[in-house]
């Protein structure tokens, strides 16, 4: 998973890709992988089946595991 | 021993040795106070100043990486690099200010269209996307490199002339020099991977209109669609994505209320905007005017198409600082586009009516972000 460091130095970012169906709107959230950009195809939806496509791509805030 | 020594030496009682030094004391500090306090601002300004070193040095080296590793670099690209470093871009004299903005937009022009080119002779890598990283890696480096040259300057005349007032204004600017200096080098890292930067939160936003839409280049780097929204025709364009570019949406808006005879009713602009120490990351500010930044051509060449047609300029604004700005987009700021579509869809359909020609620009660098 691609990170950052936070802007509080002890925290680091991750950075997720959410892929949304254009017709259930069913939204999956999953780490974010180089070449991902907004608009780009996805997955097949869960739901309905249809191709998903990537509405947003941002960074979270997560605490250090060591 | 040796005080009473002295004492019995001097004639003279503790207190009054006690006395005299402390009045020794204060005539030193007195009169040697601006050296000592300018010694210890040296010492702060060379500390910022070494950080200042490793970070653009940092910078060159992620950015040569890039180049060789991703790019395909077919030379070692180290010399290029350090040349492009240095190369200056002069501004047009403005003591005759008439005219200054389109020959400043001539030198700015040149000067991109002299980078991509370089940029694309050193890679082997034509991708677009990846010429457009170099691009900005290339940038954030030149950044830091001015910003080293010129602490280093200040530092060094202050140093010589032994000017107090400029070690102490350097030394109180530091602080926010590192700052910005450290935002520009956690940018590095999202340009490397495309990810969105808090930037695009625009292009963003109107990518949602554009999707599926056919799509023309109404200037350089820079699309438009044509969608419906409640009635009304709706020109939608950003920066051509997923490339690191900012498009010239200035040029774009004058070809298509000029060029193209198209009578908007409103222009909407959708922009980040730096936040103020104390407001939150994703707030939305509503207001009219130009929302642009940049050296001022973009927004001249708006203001100047808009005030001729008389078609009022609204903005939409996300706040974020100059750190979130560069580096990649934060939730806040991506969880905001949901609102600003609706405070978009507000205005259009308060400020205009059906039938009516609106355009719809997302301002902000499009990278990772296409349409």
């Amino acid at each position: 998973m691609s990170s950052v460091p936070g802007p509080d130095r002890k925290s680091k970012l991750l950075v997720y890709t959410i892929e949304e169906c254009p017709v259930c709107g069913q939204k999956t959230k999953r780490a974010f992988a180089v070449g991902d950009y907004v608009t780009k195809d996805g997955s097949k939806c869960s739901k309905c089946s249809n191709t998903t496509r990537v509405s947003l791509v941002y960074a979270e805030s997560s605490k250090p595991s060591s | 021993m040796l005080a009473s020594t002295a004492l019995q030496f001097t004639g003279l009682d503790t207190s009054t040795l006690l006395s005299l030094f402390w009045i020794g004391f204060i005539m030193i500090t007195f009169f040697y106070q601006t050296r000592l306090q300018s010694y210890l601002a040296l010492n702060d300004i060379s500390r910022g100043l070494n950080k200042l070193k490793v970070m653009k040095d940092k910078a060159r080296k992620e950015a040569i990486d890039y180049l060789v590793n991703v790019g395909k670099a077919t030379n070692d690209p180290a010399q290029r690099v350090d040349q492009f470093l240095d190369y200056v871009t002069i501004m047009p004299v403005d003591t005759d200010p008439a005219g200054v903005m389109g020959k400043i937009d001539h030198v700015v022009t040149t000067n991109n269209d002299r980078v991509r080119a370089e940029v694309g002779a050193l890679l082997d890598q034509k991708n677009p996307v990846t010429v457009s990283i170099s691009e900005n890696l290339l940038e954030v480096a030149t950044s830091l490199n001015q910003i080293h040259k010129i602490v280093r300057h200040f530092y060094l005349l202050g140093k010589k002339t032994n000017s107090y007032f400029t070690l102490v204004q350097l030394q109180m600017l530091m602080p926010m020099i590192i700052q910005e200096a450290d935002a520009l080098l956690n940018a590095v890292d999202s340009f490397k991977m495309g990810q969105p930067v808090g930037d695009g939160i625009g292009p963003t936003v109107v990518s949602r209109f554009m999707t599926g839409k056919e799509k023309r280049v109404v200037a350089k780097d820079t699309v438009m669609a044509v969608t419906e929204y409640k009635g009304r025709k709706l020109y939608v364009l950003k920066a051509d994505g997923p490339m690191a570019y900012v498009g010239q949406p200035g040029v774009a808006i004058q070809k298509i209320i000029g060029e193209m005879g198209v009578k908007p009713s409103a222009i909407v602009m959708i922009d980040a905007a730096l936040k103020l120490e104390g407001e939150k990351t994703g707030e939305i500010a509503e207001g009219v005017g130009a929302a642009i930044g940049g050296i001022g051509v973009e927004k001249f060449q708006i203001e100047e198409a808009a005030t001729r047609a008389k078609v009022p300029l609204y903005a939409i604004l996300v706040k974020q600082s100059i750190l979130e700005a560069i580096t990649v987009m934060r939730k806040e700021i991506a969880e905001a586009a949901d609102k600003v579509s609706q405070v978009l869809n507000r205005i259009i359909e308060e400020k205009t009516k059906e039938g009516d020609e609106v355009v719809v620009a997302g301002i902000g660098n499009t990278l990772g972000v296409a349409q």
